[in-house]
């Protein structure tokens, strides 16, 4: 998963819907643990601003 | 500030949205040892809402001029084929306020009583010690570990803090409106202290709003949908023909973005010497993704309940239980009518809502669902498939 950061609005929606606790909001930046990731798309999905990406 | 991480505390909040400074408040106001630790550098930012609040009055708190920006007395339900319902009085009345000074005007309440507040300062796990959590709080880039006896969790949509203490409250992403919203001043309103509401194609599974906020208004959209984005609807919603060109003169002061849970309530909302609150919780009208009047709410019973937990000197789930049954108590009934509702109007096509608004009478003071479903299905007996359960 990477994040666009021009698009990001940091908002932390993606954050919500992640189960496997692989994403972080610091202030304005999202970070992306990818080892927990397990690629279930459900940030893409609700990322309003089209900033994440496979 | 650091001192403030050096001590035991209570009741230990994360987050000073409205849920966190309101759960802070009562903690505090019944004697407990509080701290309300946000992440943010300032409170109230960033802000991820149109902002519209219900009146304040059972809370104590006067509508201010300093953070109330418009007086709203109604809204207008706009379907797709531009028929106006005008709704008035009651609970559509309220107020549409600057976030960023409600926010922090509600955490300096909180601080009046006694709340110790941590800013920058941001908990990224927590575990069980003996008789409550050690929580471990970044600030500066320094880590703390910071003992209490309860911890309350009203960290909002990204719902992580009580996930780490093992409480499920991660959301589905089909159950997550996707929003994005300009201010913009110089916006042609229907009426300067009426909402307006849109529904259809325009943005699917949520609708469109306008809120009148002082000398701007909030313009925005929720969606659910995975084949566009909130944004992209938003940009064609900026010049759709419904609009008749009000926002042709119109331009942003800020952009606001976000995500609303509507899936009702999580399972769980209590565990030993925790309590979930606000967005974290699933507390959000699935009808209007409204979460403020309910964060503040079931903050405040959660702050009370805290206070007497440490006077008792019990804080294990079966205590802290009584936050769970007073805030259902109040508030689960009509979510889950909500639900059921929303999941029903997730189904309707332009056409379905256009037969609805058809018959409905265009000034509204309640909306009576049963009986517009009945006077609609029996316009269009086809309706009869999405809306059956409601009037068997
Ligand atoms: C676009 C949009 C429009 C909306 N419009 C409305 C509306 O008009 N009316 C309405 O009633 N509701 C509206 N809502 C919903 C409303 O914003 C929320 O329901 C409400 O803010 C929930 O309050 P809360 O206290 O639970 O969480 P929040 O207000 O989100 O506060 C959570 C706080 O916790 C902090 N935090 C998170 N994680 C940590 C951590 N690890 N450590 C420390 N701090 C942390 C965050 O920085 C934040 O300040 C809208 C939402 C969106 C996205
Ligand atoms: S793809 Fe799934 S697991 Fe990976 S970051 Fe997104 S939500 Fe989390
Ligand atoms: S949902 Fe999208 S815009 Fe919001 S924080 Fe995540 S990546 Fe950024």
């Amino acid at each position: 998963m990477r994040v666009n950061y021009e698009r990001c609005g940091y908002c932390g929606a993606c954050v919500g819907v992640c189960k496997s606790m692989a994403l972080e909001l610091i202030e304005n930046r999202i970070v992306i643990y990818q080892d927990r990731c397990k690629g279930c798309k459900a940030c893409i999905i609700v990322c309003p601003l089209k900033a994440l990406e496979e | 500030m650091r001192r403030v991480l050096k001590e035991e505390y209570d009741v230990l909040v994360v987050g000073a949205g409205p849920g966190g400074s309101m759960a802070s408040y009562y903690a505090s106001k019944g004697g407990a040892k509080t701290l309300l630790v946000e992440k943010s550098q300032e409170i109230g930012e960033p802000v991820r809402c149109a902002e519209a609040v219900p009146r304040l009055e059972e809370f104590k708190i006067e509508p201010s001029e300093e953070f109330v920006r418009s007086y709203i007395k109604g809204g207008y339900l706009i379907a797709p084929n531009g028929k106006r319902i005008e709704v008035r009085g009651g609970k559509t009345e309220g107020y549409v306020v600057e976030r960023k000074i409600f926010d922090k005007y509600l955490a300096i309440r909180s601080a009046k009583v006694g709340t110790k507040i941590a800013v920058k300062s941001r908990v990224v796990d927590l575990y069980p010690c003996e008789d409550g959590f050690k929580v471990k709080v970044l600030h500066l880039g320094e880590e703390y570990t910071v003992k209490t006896k309860i911890v309350i969790a009203a960290d909002g949509v990204e719902s992580s803090v009580a996930e780490m203490a093992g409480l499920r409250c991660k959301k589905n992403p089909m159950e997550v409106c996707s929003c994005a919203e300009y201010e913009m001043t110089g916006v042609k309103l229907l009426d300067k202290h009426m909402m307006e509401f849109y529904f259809g194609d325009l943005s699917p599974k949520g609708y469109a709003w306008i809120f009148p906020k002082g000398d701007a208004a909030n313009v925005g959209l929720g969606v659910i949908d995975k084949k566009k984005k909130a944004i992209e609807y938003l940009n064609e919603f900026l010049e759709h023909p419904i609009l008749e060109g009000r926002l042709k003169d119109a331009t942003p002061v800020e952009f606001k973005c976000g995500g609303v849970p509507v899936g009702g309530p999580i399972e769980r909302t209590v565990g030993d010497n925790i309590m979930v609150v606000g967005d974290a919780a699933g507390q959000v009208s699935p009808l209007t993704g409204g979460g403020i009047y309910l964060a503040m709410s079931c903050g405040s019973i959660a702050g009370e309940v805290a206070a007497k937990a440490v006077k008792k000197g019990d804080y294990s789930m079966e205590t802290l239980m009584e936050y769970e049954r007073r805030w259902k108590e109040r508030f689960y009934n009509t979510l889950m009518t909500e639900l059921k509702y929303k999941n029903i109007l997730q189904k309707l096509g332009e056409r379905e809502l256009n037969i609805i608004a058809e018959v409905m009478d265009e000034k509204l003071e309640e909306i009576d669902v049963k009986k517009i479903v009945l006077k609609a299905v029996k316009k269009a007996p086809s309706l009869l498939k999405y809306v059956g359960e409601l009037i068997s």
